[in-house]
């Protein structure tokens, strides 16, 4: 029955955005897919696939300003063409019948409106009811969506809730009308992946219970495979293939969508080397040979290059007329790290992970605590004595836009540690250094003269690993230094770091929240949560078998992609 | 609540001490030998000794500086050079028209920027929005001057629609018929660059992610703009409108002085005319300490606008 | 390979101050703001050297002639055509003193630089214009007093007869290097303060703070105004430093706060995590990120110092008296505009007006170019 009740259909969609006066950018180039009533469609793709605009479009909320909806596309609900329609007819559709959750629930919500008056507004416009009426209707939402204390949260306002409980109130907001089609952009992506784990059965059940449609937009084809029914993969504007879930995840045709689900790291296979896009679009479409798998974990003979003892770090904050507040962000951390050897680290936002790497190179002081490396412990040296030692921990950053100095050239950004150390014996030298290591790490060398704003997420992200090669360091410290990078890119950032540990044999302290990419990539894994390490072990062996609680209850909130769903 | 307030208080010690120590290096250091001023130019030695002497301006400086302290601490700063008014005195009577003009400028003009910000910003990109900010841009660099004498010389003197100067007795008088030049002119110079200020203020609320939750829910556009957009643009105008509280005690210096209006303002002006120090440093030591109370107000303010205020 | 084998792939890249100029290119009307900018300072460079309005103090029409628009007053003067050409017979008026008179020079103790427009030598005491005017003066001497006046002038004359429209150029020379010199120095002071507040923080930012609201706790005018009491002696450089020591307080706080927000960036503490010192990450690193903060703030103060010093020296605070500014001029037109003599209000209030518009837009437009986030 589902399959011929077509709820909403989109018909050769097409948006163009002016960048400039004379310069227009089409971003969503003739799309046509439909969503069956009473089911789950994913609309799949990286950043500037189109996706979230293709939503946008359904709402009519693109702006104004400088996007079009150019004319012939259709989208068809309820027996009209949304495009067409006026804007108060807009207007009555908008939250009653199709309504929409965001990837950032914090600046979603309005910051100087408490939750039920928010929620109230969306109840009187479209349902009519009295104030009084409105408010016993929220709190009954609200302890739908799982708002603990409904009655008191009511009137609190969003700045005062969590990530998640402020998610579960948008979704309380678009579900507040019993409409037939919720519109989900990234609504997870923001949120730590216990709550997405939650979130993502609260959308599941109201889905069934309401009988709605959800048209779930995301990049993470592991959430994808246990929520949709139907998969729309897009990319660059276009579809490339769409399908039953099933269909798409057991005999993709195309061959970006077999990339896309092979490039990304799983928990359960680990080849030397991750497939990336590439080698399928040169192959064919053709999956490429399957590698050998790679053995991880310590076998009790390394040598140790760093080791951390009892690292505390304390943050400090006034209140009161006198008092003060410390807290803990870091809390007696010890660990070994072996030479040529990937640690890894993981834990929810919050957890000290970010703040033990930038203690351990001092770019936050510790509050006490040793880092011995070659011996000497790295907290206690002067900072004269420190230099010496700084070039051999490096760090690699999360936001490859923030990461390199938007007014110095490449050339500059790799020249600037090597003057700094007095590496290379002359200016030329340097430079044929340089060089050499944008070639290493698979850049051009015309990238020299360039500017950080003319390379992708991943081309910078490469620059800045090949800042760090100019010190050759024995450490190199990556803080979730391929988390904002879109899968297929991040399978070759990954690559690239596996090639340049077996090359120079360095040890890598890999942090990241993202439990199948530390998988794939560490020998050991730490898990780390408020402040205090919960468990270490061989990755192997920690994913197997969790001892401790919180990492059962981390575990089992992975996606766990089409394989695992029923 | 009461721990902050008082540690507030204790922090404008240091700031008040940071004033006087700058007034008085200013008039006491810099300033040079006060008598020399207060004598005229033709005075002997001996006159000059007895001034020195009556001023304290012989002494040490570290004594002055006392002596200073003790002043600001008794609210007594003695008499106005010229006038031999006392300074209190001074301070409390120029207050009283200061306001009458400058209170009915602040609210009217604040009033209508808000308007015709949310109305520009509205229409944003459109031609009607260019040609106001056009309009304001321009009307913003027509010195303030011009504005007064051209609008003195055709209202009251060409047109005779308002009394070119003076001030009376009664505050409706004061208010409705002084005033009331003063009041438009200056609300002609201070429309255009709060408009143009709130107009920014709005336009980064609108883009911001909540409007679009507001507009995916169906809430109209201007129900968007009214309650939505205004509600957290008002924080930055309240702000701005907080920093200006403090001219409210020193008046409208050119607006007092063109229309001889005897607020705080006109009186300043006379006293740097006159070199009359201790009004200015009376004046400045005042207006400062109430700049500090009138800020810790702002910032208590806050926390009723914006609920994500802590006070700690 | 050498970097010679490189070269001919190597083609300029665009730096982002010249995509920025690419922007501000297409904007049109962000390039002819800048156009009128750039004659008016090259108009008070003109001035300041001598080339224009040289002998602006020279009585060359009748008193209060109208400008040649309107026509020659009824009121009977006479009308002479001037024979000479301007400068030949310059003559220097008794109510205008010479700024390098060696008379006045020993009885002030700092000559007025108000002749030093050109130059960063603000009131330094070598006039670089001594030698003409002093050439001039005796050029002046020599001739006969005798006078030509003229019934109408372009744009009218004042009261002692002199061309308004000299006056006004004259005029920029004060209010254009006044609003310039002094939004140097508040910029400086501000960037600088701010910089080491926001990127030490700490004691340092405490008391950079304590120093921000002493100044902020007294309102700007009337702290201006105690200034300009406590200092006797008017000159460019007094006002040019009232200003300027009083307004650095906004750029403080913005400069204060991008530093703060730099300082956590991820290029700054890679730049440290490389060995970068503090002082190289504060003005290597962070500087060129915040300039374009700067550029558009020093564009503002220019325009609010160029108001500041038209009313100070309305009020008789600003410069001398001998010193022609704008603030003076629509001090005189301020009596005339009674008498119906308007021109010297219209021609000076929309010389500065057109100014100050164009000097907004050029910075509205800078923003535009500068940060294309921001719209």
């Amino acid at each position: 029955m589902a399959d011929q009740d077509i709820l909403l259909a989109v018909r050769d969609l097409r948006v163009s955005f002016r960048l400039d006066r004379d310069l227009a950018f089409e971003a969503v180039k003739g799309v046509s897919f439909d969503v069956p009533a009473n089911s789950t469609v994913a609309l799949v793709g990286e950043s500037g696939s189109g996706k979230s605009v293709t939503s946008l479009s359904i709402l009519g909320l693109l702006p104004p300003e400088n996007s079009r909806i150019l004319p012939g596309s259709k989208i068809l609900f309820g027996g009209h063409n949304l495009v067409e329609l006026s804007a108060s007819e807009k207007r009555r559709l908008r939250g009653a019948e199709i309504s929409m959750i965001f990837q950032e629930p914090m600046s979603s919500l309005n910051p100087v409106l408490t939750v039920g008056y928010q929620l109230g507004e969306v109840l009187q416009l479209h349902l009519n009811l009295s104030p009084k009426q409105a408010r016993t209707r929220a709190i009954e939402l609200l302890r739908e969506v799982g708002i603990p204390e409904p009655d008191r949260k009511i009137d609190a306002y969003p700045f005062q809730m969590s990530g998640g409980q402020q998610q579960r109130v948008m979704i309380a907001m678009a579900i507040a009308c019993e409409p037939k089609l919720l519109i989900a952009d990234e609504p997870t992506t923001a949120l730590d992946v216990t709550i997405q784990r939650q979130i993502l059965e609260l959308i599941g059940e109201l889905q069934k219970r309401h009988r709605m449609s959800v048209l779930f937009i995301t990049h993470d084809l592991a959430v994808v495979g246990e929520i949709a029914d139907r998969v729309v993969v897009m990319k660059d504007g276009i579809i490339r293939e769409q399908g039953l879930a099933k269909d798409v995840f057991e005999r993709p045709q195309d061959a970006y969508t077999k990339a896309l689900l092979l490039c990304r790291p799983q928990l359960d296979r680990r080849p030397a080397r991750l497939p990336v896009i590439d080698d399928f679009m040169s192959n064919g479409g053709k999956a490429p040979p399957a590698l050998a798998e790679r053995t991880r974990g310590l076998t009790g003979k390394e040598e140790f290059v760093l080791e951390v003892k009892g690292l505390c770090k304390d943050f400090h904050s006034r209140e009161g007329l006198f008092g003060k507040r410390t807290f803990h962000a870091v809390k007696d951390v010890s660990f070994r790290l072996a030479r040529g050897k990937t640690l890894g680290l993981v834990g929810e936002s919050g957890s000290g992970k970010t703040t033990v790497g930038l203690t351990l190179m001092r770019l936050h002081e510790a509050s006490s605590g040793e880092v011995l490396f070659d011996g000497k412990d790295l907290l206690a040296l002067s900072p004269s004595e420190m230099m010496a030692y700084k070039r051999r921990i490096q760090i690699i950053f999360q936001n490859p836009y923030a990461s390199l100095n938007p007014r110095f050239t490449v050339g500059a950004v790799l020249m600037e540690p090597m003057i700094i150390h007095s590496i290379g014996a002359s200016e030329e030298e340097r430079q044929k250094m340089a060089m050499d290591l944008l070639k290493r790490v698979g850049l051009p060398e015309v990238s020299f003269y360039k500017y950080p704003h003319e390379f992708s997420g991943g081309q910078r992200q490469r620059i800045a690993i090949a800042r760090c090669l100019t010190m050759k360091p024995d450490v190199l410290i990556c803080d979730e230094s391929v988390s904002a990078l879109d899968v297929s890119v991040q399978a070759q950032v990954l690559n690239l770091l596996q090639d340049l540990q077996d090359e120079f044999r360095m040890s890598y302290i890999f942090i990241s929240h993202d439990l199948a990419v530390v998988k794939y990539i560490s020998d050991q894994v730490m898990v780390m949560n408020e402040g205090v390490i919960v468990e270490i072990a061989n990755s192997d062996d920690i994913y197997r078998a969790p001892k401790h609680p919180y990492t059962q209850k981390l575990l089992a909130s992975i996606p766990k992609g089409w394989h695992h769903a029923p | 609540m009461s721990a902050y307030i008082i540690r507030r208080v204790w922090q404008m010690v240091p700031t008040l001490l940071g004033v006087v120590l700058l007034i008085f290096f200013l008039f006491n250091w810099i300033g040079g030998d006060p008598a020399y001023v207060l004598a005229g130019k033709i005075s002997n030695p001996e006159q000059i000794e007895n001034i020195r002497r009556q001023l304290g301006v012989d002494q040490p400086y570290w004594k002055q500086l006392l002596i200073f302290l003790q002043q600001i601490l008794t609210g007594d700063f003695g008499a106005s050079w010229s006038t031999n008014e006392k300074v209190s005195q001074i301070f409390l009577t120029r207050l009283g028209p200061s306001l009458t003009v400058l209170v009915p400028i602040l609210v009217l003009e604040t009033l209508i920027a808000i308007v015709i910000a949310l109305g520009v910003a509205y229409v944003r990109g459109s031609l009607t929005d260019r040609l106001v900010m056009v309009a304001c841009t321009v009307g913003m660099s027509i010195s303030l001057l011009v504005y007064i004498i051209v609008g003195q010389y055709v209202f009251a003197y060409k047109l005779g629609w308002f009394p070119v100067q003076g001030w009376g007795e009664s505050v409706s008088e004061n208010l409705f018929v002084y005033a009331a030049l003063p009041v438009l002119l200056g609300l002609l110079v201070g429309i255009a660059p709060n408009t143009r200020l709130y107009r920014t203020f709005i336009l980064d609320e609108i883009n911001q992610d909540y409007v679009r939750t507001a507009r995916a829910k169906g809430v109209s556009e201007n129900r968007t703009m009214l309650v939505h957009v205004l509600r957290n643009a008002l924080i930055p105008i309240i702000t701005n409108v907080m920093a200006y509280l403090p001219g409210l005690l020193v008046g409208a210096f050119l607006l007092e002085r063109f229309f001889s209006i005897p607020g705080i303002g006109r009186e300043v002006i006379l006293a740097v005319e006159r070199s009359d120090f201790p009004v200015i440093k009376a004046v400045t030591i005042y207006v400062a300490m109430a700049t500090m109370v009138i800020n810790l107000l702002a910032d208590l303010m806050y926390k009723a606008v914006d609920p994500r205020v802590v006070l700690k | 390979m050498t970097t010679m084998t490189a070269s001919p792939h190597f083609v300029a890249s665009p730096g982002l101050w010249t995509l920025a100029w690419r922007r501000m290119r297409r904007d049109h009307v962000g390039m002819v703001s800048l156009l009128i900018v750039a004659a008016f300072i090259l108009m008070m460079i003109a001035s300041g050297s001598g080339f224009l309005a040289r002998d602006w103090s020279k009585e060359v029409g009748a008193n209060y002639a109208p400008p040649t628009f309107v026509g020659a007053d009824a009121s009977g003067q006479s009308v002479i055509i001037p024979a000479t050409e301007a400068g030949e017979g310059d003559v220097v008026e008794s109510n205008v003193s010479d700024p390098i008179a060696s008379e006045l020079a020993e009885l002030r103790p700092k000559p007025k630089g108000a002749v030093a427009g050109a130059g960063p030598s603000e009131g330094a005491v070598v006039d670089p214009l001594a030698d003409i005017m002093a050439e001039i003066k005796g050029k002046g001497g020599t001739e006969a007093v005798k006078e030509q006046r003229a019934a109408t002038l372009p744009f009218g004359a004042d009261k002692w007869g002199r061309d308004v429209l000299q006056k006004v150029i004259k005029g920029s020379e004060t209010s254009i290097f006044v609003g310039l010199a002094a939004a140097l120095v508040a910029t400086l002071l501000g960037t600088v303060f701010g910089a080491f507040s926001g990127y030490y923080g700490k004691w340092v930012d405490d008391f950079f703070n304590w120093f921000y609201s002493v100044f902020t706790s007294i309102p700007y005018l009337l702290l201006i105004l105690a200034i300009a009491a406590v200092l006797q002696q008017k000159g460019l450089t007094t006002i040019i430093l009232i200003l300027g020591l009083t307004g650095w307080t906004g750029i403080y706080r913005l400069i204060r706060a991008e530093y703060l927000k730099h300082k956590s960036r991820e290029y700054v503490q890679a730049a440290d995590a490389i060995g970068a010192s503090g002082n190289r990450r504060m003005f290597v690193h962070i500087l060129p990120n915040v300039s374009h903060v700067i550029l558009v703030q020093m564009s503002l103060h220019v325009v609010q110092f160029i108001k500041a010093e038209v009313i100070l020296s309305f009020l008789g605070f600003g410069v001398p008296v001998d010193v022609v500014s704008w603030g003076s001029m629509l001090n005189e037109a301020q009596n005339e505009l009674i008498l119906g003599k308007w021109w010297q209000l219209v021609v000076a209030g929309t010389a500065m007006a057109v100014l100050v518009t164009a000097f907004s837009m050029l910075t509205d437009s800078l923003r535009d170019a500068l940060d294309p986030k921001l719209k």
